[in-house]
């Protein structure tokens, strides 16, 4: 059946918005690539995971509220430590290397510390509840997942357009000299703004560890698709990258029900016709 | 003195941008300060505002050792600076453009009604993006923007560069308005006539040094074209 | 400035080692010479393109791989000696590159370097479902089995060892020489450099060829000397990977920044695994680790920070300019003061 395939294939995408809306946020506002993005995904997981055994009794997306936090301090900690200083020069390579010193050093303690087997949250039937309308069965967690995404998706853009501090943060990645003479310290909203995209790349995480097995290598593993559907939606625009995320699902599993050892191909396949005909994404900006 | 720079030198890189320069304001005073493209004006209100940080010399003011205070820092002092080219924030509407200006929240007279009282304009505009004003229009919310901070000293970088002349005057009747508050102007300009006609003193630039430094009614044309091209 | 050693000193002195090498360090050390040389002359070319030309590629890996299967499988199709096989591993990868810049180079920045990633990954799915490929299983070379195994991993040295080498005295060259010139000034300022008529695509165009045809000539090799290729090894991320660590590690834009990232790099390896004798894990956390700290210390990279504190030139591509009035002129003295015009990093 392809209309269960299709509607498969969004909720899916409402994964990979997930993973993708964070990695926006940071570059929309910094500039940086920020390439231990994926490891969050997967240390969250892991961090999910030591909190699920420490209380078996709690509901599984209760377990968001600690992974959140948790991620949003790591986040925020590693940008004032080290990001920022990366950033004092405007090459961008300099900030892209080091996250990515980041990411092997933080991929690596992981591997050591809870080794390479796959490990999974096994709380409550949560992950297996699924439901049928008109015959098709539609997993309760994806369905979740997506309305996790969309709602976080709204709530950024409420933050970003109706508050002030989202007024600095635009403003900020507007034009971070000037942003100074109001009495604003960049690096101040760098440190915000990569913790709170840590914490929706934690989120994104316990999604994905309830959802299946995971590794220390589970986070690489989602970069090439995180990165693609910030790119695909236009760098920066979180619009973008949750039509990205639902384009990039459906077409991954269109193409697995074409061809089962595809991998990845099609998502890719589509990625590059997208990306062909939009050179700056669905909605990017023009840089 | 509000302000007294006393031998500030100042450095892009390696190249020395600014020798030896020594201006003072006075509160409610309004300065000019011209001088041909490159001889260091804008500089030189980086420096005051704090953007630079390689410079050396003493930056007072209202008594208080700002030479190596941050920007921010500065914002906060009382120091607004309208950088050139206005730089409004692309992704802010002009409403969001000024609430960002009031961030310091500084007490004073100066809040969004005001400002839409002293620029009608604006306050029709207050949603639209600056994208889709005239530069004019832009200048008005660049001004406002920096008012929102009520601040004692008004920096203003080139404000009317590239406006018709109605714009420009439209601009610079609201600095009387803005003087009858107290606040402190230094107007840069490469325009003498409107600079001189809307400030107490002029002070003249050339290649980073001051050349002249007079009463803006007392100074003769010669005079002023010798300390502004150099002989 | 004093200068280190002239280039052709250098030369003569690498050509003249290479030699004599492989009686002075044994098997083990021939072996990790080869690939060493031959990463550098990998991240020489991921130099060109990120460094001199502006286009960072995370996609490089997708010609490694393409050489590895293009000697192999010609070798054994055709029941050709894979030493000429390997010259076809050039000639693929750099028509594939060709082809792929057309439309690659419709992308800026970040688009560009994510869909080279992308592209290599989608190259990769394709040749896992090409039949005569091997498939998961992977192919090996047929046409080695009867080769001296000695003489081979000799002969395969030497060959590194001249890639390596012509890499590096290629971009020297091609740096003193007006394309490189007009390479980099694109890389500084492309709106710049159109309007003094540079054609900015064909600079780019050339430089992305020349990396793919380099890869893959190094893949080809790389894998010709192992015998043995499969998916996985072959369009592995990681080799792009130790390319971008090399070059930024070691200076950017500079021809001994990647010559030092490569003793780095395999210095780490061999102290981590070697001499402390500690698992894969961490001679990675090792390399993260001298990654972030350079970065914070050194975002230029280590040569530009020897090269500054100790005021010493080896490989320099700077030119000269004989004179040239100083900005810091004094108004009343206008004295001709002699300045070398650095257009690099």
């Amino acid at each position: 059946m392809w209309v269960g395939t299709i509607i498969n294939g969004v909720l899916l995408g409402g994964l990979y918005g997930l993973f993708g809306v964070g990695l926006a946020l940071v570059f929309g506002v910094t500039r940086i690539i920020n390439i231990m993005h994926g490891e969050f995904i997967a240390l969250s997981a892991f961090i999910a995971l030591g909190i699920a055994m420490l209380s078996p009794q709690m509901h599984p997306l209760l377990l968001i509220v600690p992974v959140v936090v948790i991620s949003f301090g790591l986040g925020y900690a590693l940008q004032a430590m080290f990001v920022n200083r990366a950033m004092r020069l405007p090459d961008p390579l300099a900030p892209l290397l080091l996250t990515f010193g980041l990411s092997v050093i933080v991929r690596n303690l992981m591997v050591e510390l809870f080794g390479v087997n796959p490990r999974s949250i096994h709380q409550s039937d949560f992950a297996q509840l699924s439901i049928n309308p008109f015959g098709i069965p539609i997993g309760v967690l994806p369905l979740a997942t997506l309305a996790l995404a969309a709602l976080l998706f709204v709530a950024l853009q409420f933050v970003l357009r109706r508050t002030e501090i989202g007024r600095i943060v635009r403003a900020t990645a507007d034009n971070s000299e000037v942003v100074r003479l109001m009495g604003v310290r960049p690096s101040s909203v760098y440190n915000i703004v990569m913790g709170l995209s840590f914490a929706l790349a934690g989120i994104a995480g316990l999604m994905l560890a309830l959802r299946t097995t995971f590794t220390p290598f589970s986070g690489v593993e989602r970069l090439l698709i995180s990165f693609e559907v910030v790119v695909l939606g236009g760098l920066g625009s979180f619009w973008g990258a949750m039509l990205g995320g639902i384009v990039l699902g459906v077409a991954q599993l269109v193409g697995l029900r074409l061809n089962p050892n595809s991998g990845f191909l099609y998502g890719n396949l589509v990625f590059f016709a997208f990306v062909m005909l939009r050179p700056n994404g669905l909605f990017g900006v023009r840089q | 003195m509000l302000l007294k720079v006393t031998n500030l030198d100042a450095f892009h890189g390696n190249l020395q941008a600014l020798h030896s320069v020594s201006i003072d304001v006075d509160a409610g005073e309004s300065i000019a300060l011209v001088g041909a493209n490159g001889a260091g004006k804008t500089t030189f209100l980086k420096c005051v505002a704090g953007l630079i940080e390689h410079k050396r010399g003493a930056i007072a003011f209202a008594g208080k050792d700002i030479s190596h205070a941050p920007a921010e820092a500065v914002a906060r002092l009382g120091i607004a600076l309208t950088p050139e080219g206005r730089m409004l924030f692309p992704s802010l509407n002009v409403e969001e453009n000024l609430q960002m200006g009031g961030l310091t929240r500084r007490p004073g007279c100066w809040n969004l009604q005001r400002i839409y009282q002293l620029f009608p304009l604006l306050a029709e505009r207050r949603l639209q993006m600056p994208n889709t004003l005239s530069g004019g229009q832009q200048g008005l919310v660049a001004i406002g923007r920096a008012l929102m901070a009520n601040p004692r000293l008004l920096l203003c970088d080139e404000i009317s560069l590239g406006l018709a002349p109605v714009a420009v005057d439209l601009i610079y009747a609201s600095f009387a308005t803005i003087r009858t508050e107290g606040t402190a102007i230094v107007l840069v300009e490469q325009n003498v006539k409107r600079a001189s006609s809307a400030s107490h003193r002029i002070y003249c630039l050339l290649e980073g040094r001051v050349t002249l430094e007079r009463g803006s009614r007392d100074v003769e044309a010669d005079e002023l074209a010798r300390a502004y091209f150099g002989t | 400035m004093k200068r280190l050693s002239s280039p052709i000193v250098t030369l003569v002195a690498f050509a003249a080692g290479s030699a004599i090498a492989p009686w002075f360090v044994g098997d083990r050390g021939v072996s990790l010479l080869s690939e060493g040389l031959l990463m550098l002359a990998m991240a020489q070319l991921w130099n060109l393109l990120a460094g001199y030309t502006g286009l960072v590629s995370m996609g490089l890996q997708c010609f490694v791989g393409l050489g590895g299967y293009t000697t192999i499988f010609a070798s054994n199709y055709f029941s050709i000696s894979p030493y000429w096989a390997l010259s076809l591993a050039p000639i693929v990868c750099g028509l594939i590159g060709g082809v792929s810049a057309v439309f690659l180079f419709r992308l800026r920045d970040a688009y560009f370097s994510i869909s080279t990633w992308v592209f290599s990954e989608v190259i990769a799915v394709v040749v896992l479902m090409t039949p005569g490929l091997g498939y998961v299983t992977g192919m090996t070379l047929e046409t080695a089995r009867g080769i001296d195994f000695e003489t081979f991993l000799l002969v395969n040295f030497w060959i590194t060892a001249a890639i390596a080498g012509a890499s590096v005295l290629g971009i020297y060259l091609l740096m003193h020489s007006r394309l490189g010139l007009s390479m980099t000034s694109v890389r500084d300022d492309e709106i710049a450099a159109t309007s003094i008529g540079v054609n900015v695509w064909c600079n780019r165009f050339i430089a992305y060829v020349a990396a793919a045809a380099g890869c893959g000539l190094a893949g080809g090799v790389s894998f010709m000397g192992a015998l043995f290729i499969t998916v996985t090894t072959a369009f592995d991320l990681n080799w792009v990977v130790a390319m971008i660590f090399i070059v930024i590690i070691g200076g950017i834009g500079t021809l001994e920044g990647p010559i030092i990232g490569t003793v780095i790099y395999y210095g780490i390896r061999e102290l981590f695994t070697g001499v402390f004798a500690l698992s894969g894990t961490w001679y990675l956390i090792a390399l993260g680790t001298v990654a972030v700290i350079t970065m914070l210390i050194a975002p230029a990279g280590i040569w530009p920070l020897i090269r500054d504190r100790f005021a010493i030139e080896w490989l320099s591509v700077k030119r000269k300019v004989p004179y040239l009035y100083a900005c810091e002129a004094d108004a009343t003295r206008k004295s001709p003061i002699p300045h070398e015009q650095s257009y690099f990093v």
